[in-house]
């Protein structure tokens, strides 16, 4: 199960998670609003700042608007500052994450039909979080798929089933009727 | 992308642990673009694919297309399906993907359907895999996407002459070889053959299998049903698959992008590709079977029954109803599953006729003909890694865009007009028509005879229909003209393009007979053209024509380059009345339709050898103009009628009358120059021209057999080109 982010004010989560900066806030799960309480305002805000601050668009540091070329520069650049080789020492776990991140904003963002329902998302209020959304449309694909598997596996046994009483001696249509005939003369033959 | 799946919050160092083997890989290729980006394929870099087994190819994962011959080392391997039979499912797929780039590589060279022919790559290979052609009958509606079969069915070495003359023919065609059951072009009629097959199968005691592949467009046709009806209550062993791309018309794109397809069936497949079946009900229905299970066996199948029913959705019960047992839907760029599909349904014994609901998509795997509205239909060549077309240009546009533009300008001024056609929206030109007129243009998918009747009930309201179905396809509705509109006198119009020899696309396009069926109808107004501004004209003459039906014929090609009339907007023709372009003496040409422009080129041929001929445009074959005919037979000692019709049309109409008129008793002689007697195969329309005998040489050359010059005849003949 994805897991996703926990929420910063969540308490007993492991603060070995959370980077140094703590301003920097993980996002909300979509799926449980419940457990977001909403009672405090600056919660609100800061959860509405975090929003704003880690869309994709914010990580790679361009605007909303961005072409493929910008996306792809921002890209490059940051990868090269956060990869894990290239990291300070001290701080390679979290560059690392943000490396991942930045990684997979570019996936999003550079694959047209992604961006788009990214975007969707976006306009609604949605940020979900860390490969959700792909996952989830990978899963719809997938389980698409197995549908038809399945649903086209339980025709074919079925068809074999029928096949087994289809010209049983109450059959009178033209088809069963040769088939019979067939059936006689071969085993006379 | 083994960095995302590292589930959060679950540790971090986990993942950075996980990253440290691989940093520098996915460092370096994502750098660069690599596979798992869905990056435009021409950015990619050719990646060389190394497989497990000994065979690999050299196609990269986002395919260059080269203009050279692409690699195809299993494909060459493969001359006829038998030699398929030793593969694997995984060298199945790796033979589709070099026969997708052997496709594109011929058409590009060529020209063609190239679409069509891309998403049934998968589809052919399983079913040359799975069954034995030539025994076992496969046949292909319509025929335009079988370039992949013909690759695979020992004529891969002749691709490139495809639609040429003397070369490959673009669709099925049995005299061409044995692997091809069933000459097809029209479609909707692989369903009714294949049940003749099926049936004749039966009668002889044979055991072979039948395969029909008939597309979604196709499927719109009255034929299909009426052939699915037949075979639901015959009862015959037979496979039908259905290939569904979402494509009914032709292109299904208006001229500003790409539109749902037509018709009510369409959404019914979607229906049935999208409909999610309620899982739980299903495994509650096999449960029940299992408890219920053991001697109860009728029970078990009742449930069995109920619960398809409920999850296989409502359109599959159209088939159902009709007598076919529907399996699907089914991926079919899937190999594995098509395979093992079409294996399970030949080893079953007895099952009837079987539907088989494949899902394809039209131009699979060429990025510009995925990307494009028409998918890439039809193409000229074009070049493989741009995928630009090389159309030629020219300074006149084609009757069928003058038509269009004429029926506009006549729709302006009148707002009765309407347009109907049957899925050919981009080869009538009424995609333009649609443009300018959204509600007034009628697209009724694959079915003339219903367009027909269609515009008949429309002319009974007081509309005036302009029925744009191409010559050859008009021959589908010809009860429905005859009893619908002509018997009624409704004042419908046709107009019908491709008439004549229509070049690659060979005799099953050709327009031959339609003046021979038009003007022997009683109340037939029957016209055509020889020039773009004639054509305006008529189409003029046609919308004015209020108290009876009309049709006019204009052939396929460009205009020669004659003005325009001002505004698009012809002027209505007086009815029955020709014109004479040149006066002349001794021998008078009188030409209908587009075989004027030949007469005029076999005048100024003989007036070197110092004969000036009279050169006439009948323009109309129904009604004669009987005052031009006699006063060219009383004038000249030999008049010959011209037309690129069979016999049977506008020289018989003129020989009747010369005949019914005592002008036949006189001196003058008589001569009719028509297409002959036999079918004339694709080429190109030059050559086709030759092959019938109706160049402008050819018509010289009658004219001095005529005079009794016949040296002068060979002379010409011999000195052409």
């Amino acid at each position: 199960m994805r897991c996703g982010y926990g929420l910063a004010a969540l308490p007993g989560t492991d603060a070995r998670l959370f980077s140094p900066e703590p301003s920097f806030l993980r996002l909300p799960r979509t799926v449980h609003p419940t457990r977001i309480k909403f009672g405090s305002f600056k919660i609100r805000a800061k959860i509405g700042e975090a929003r704003k601050e880690t869309s994709f668009y914010d990580m790679l540091g361009i605007s909303e608007k961005g072409t493929l070329p910008e996306i792809k520069q921002a890209y490059k650049q940051l990868a090269r500052k956060y990869h894990p080789d290239v990291s300070p020492p001290d701080r390679v776990e979290e560059y690392t994450e943000r490396f991942i991140r930045v990684q997979e904003a570019y996936e999003t963002l550079s694959d047209p039909r992604r961006k788009a329902l990214y975007d969707k998302d976006l306009a609604l209020g949605l940020h979900l979080a860390f490969s959700a959304r792909r996952r989830y449309q990978f899963d719809e694909e997938l389980e698409d798929q197995s549908e038809w598997r399945n649903r086209w596996q339980t025709q074919l046994s079925e068809l074999k089933r029928r096949s087994m009483s289809r010209d049983a001696g109450g059959n009178m249509s033209w088809g069963a009727r040769m088939r019979r005939q067939r059936e006689e003369q071969s085993k006379q033959v | 992308m083994a960095l995302c799946s590292c589930s959060f919050p679950a540790i971090v160092s986990c993942c950075a642990a996980a990253s440290e083997p691989q940093k520098s890989t996915p460092f370096a290729s994502h750098l660069l673009g690599g596979s798992d980006l869905g990056f435009h394929p021409l950015l990619k870099l050719n990646q060389v694919k190394k497989r497990p087994c000994g065979v690999y190819a050299s196609l990269s994962e986002g395919a260059e297309y080269y203009s050279s011959r692409p690699a195809t080392p299993l494909l060459d391997t493969i001359n006829y399906p038998i030699h398929m039979k030793n593969l694997s499912v995984k060298e199945l797929k790796q033979l589709a993907d070099e026969l997708r780039s052997d496709v594109i590589f011929n058409v590009s060279k060529t020209g063609g359907h190239l679409g069509s022919s891309l998403g049934v790559v998968e589809l052919t290979v399983a079913l040359h895999y799975v069954f034995n052609a030539p025994r076992d009958k496969i046949l292909w509606d319509v025929g335009h996407q079988s370039y992949p079969h013909k690759i695979l069915t020992g004529r891969r070495d002749k691709m490139h002459t495809m639609r040429q003359t003397n070369g490959l023919a673009g669709f099925t065609k049995r005299a061409e070889s044995e692997y091809d059951c069933f000459g097809t072009g029209h479609s909707s009629t692989t369903i009714s053959a294949g049940l003749g097959m099926a049936v004749g199968r039966d009668l002889k005691g044979e055991r072979n299998n039948v395969v029909a592949v008939i597309g979604d467009g196709a499927m719109t046709a009255g034929q299909a049903y009426e052939a699915m009806n037949n075979a639901g209550y015959l009862d015959s062993d037979m496979i039908v698959i259905l290939n569904d791309n979402k494509q009914v018309s032709l292109p299904t794109a208006n001229l500003d992008g790409p539109v749902p397809p037509v018709g009510a069936l369409s959404s019914a497949l979607s229906r049935l590709q999208s409909n999610r079946p309620l899982r739980e009900l299903r495994e509650v229905a096999k449960g029940v079977t299992k408890q219920i299970g053991g001697p109860m066996h009728e029970l078990a199948a009742k449930v069995d029954e109920y619960a398809r029913g409920m999850i296989s959705g409502s359109g599959s019960t159209l088939f159902e109803e009709l007598g076919l047992y529907y399996i699907g839907p089914v991926d079919g760029h899937n190999i594995d599953d098509l395979v093992s599909i079409l294996k399970e349904v030949k080893t079953t014994k007895t099952t009837g006729p079987v539907l088989i609901h494949v899902v394809t998509e039209k131009g699979r795997g060429y990025p510009y003909a995925e990307r494009a509205d028409d998918k890439y239909h039809g193409v000229v060549k074009f070049d493989p890694a741009t995928g630009k077309q090389f159309k030629g240009s020219s300074v006149t546009q084609s009757y069928t865009t003058y038509f269009a533009e004429a029926l506009i300008a006549e729709a302006e001024a009148d707002k009765n007009i309407v347009a109907i056609h049957a899925a050919m929206g981009g080869g009538t030109g009424l995609n333009l028509f649609l443009r300018r007129f959204p509600q007034r243009c009628f697209d009724v998918g694959i079915a003339e005879q219903h367009a027909v009747t269609f515009a008949a009930g429309l002319a009974c309201e007081g509309l005036k229909p302009f029925c744009a179905i191409y010559s050859s396809f008009m021959q589908r509705a010809y009860d429905q003209v005859v009893h619908d509109v002509d018997l009624q006198k409704l004042p419908v119009r046709f107009a019908m393009d491709r008439a004549g020899l229509v070049g690659a696309d060979g005799p099953t396009h050709c327009g031959a007979f339609d003046v021979t069926f038009m003007a022997c109808l009683p109340n037939m107004v029957v016209m055509a053209p020889s020039d773009e501004a004639e054509l305006f004209h008529m189409v003029a003459t046609a919308a004015a024509i209020d108290d009876r039906p009309s049709c006019f014929r204009y052939p396929r090609g460009n205009g020669i380059g004659v003005q325009l009339p001002p505004g698009n907007k012809g002027v209505p023709l007086e009815i029955g009345k020709g014109r004479v372009l040149i006066e002349g003496e001794r021998v008078a040409l009188l030409g209908y339709g587009s075989a004027v422009q030949s007469c005029l080129a076999a005048a100024s041929l003989l007036e070197s050898h110092g004969l000036q001929l009279t050169v006439a445009d009948a323009r109309f074959c129904k009604p004669l103009d009987h005052s031009l005919i006699r006063e060219l037979a009383k004038s000249h000692e030999v008049l010959i009628t011209v037309e690129e019709g069979s016999i049977g049309g506008f020289g018989s109409h003129v020989a009747q009358f010369l005949a019914l008129d005592g002008l036949l008793d006189g001196k003058v002689k008589w001569r009719p120059v028509v297409l002959p007697d036999r079918y004339i195969d694709h080429g190109s329309p030059a050559d086709q021209l030759a092959e019938a005998g109706l160049t402008p040489s050819h018509i010289a050359a009658t004219v001095f057999n005529v005079l009794g010059q016949k040296r002068e005849a060979l002379g010409i003949m011999s000195s052409r080109n």
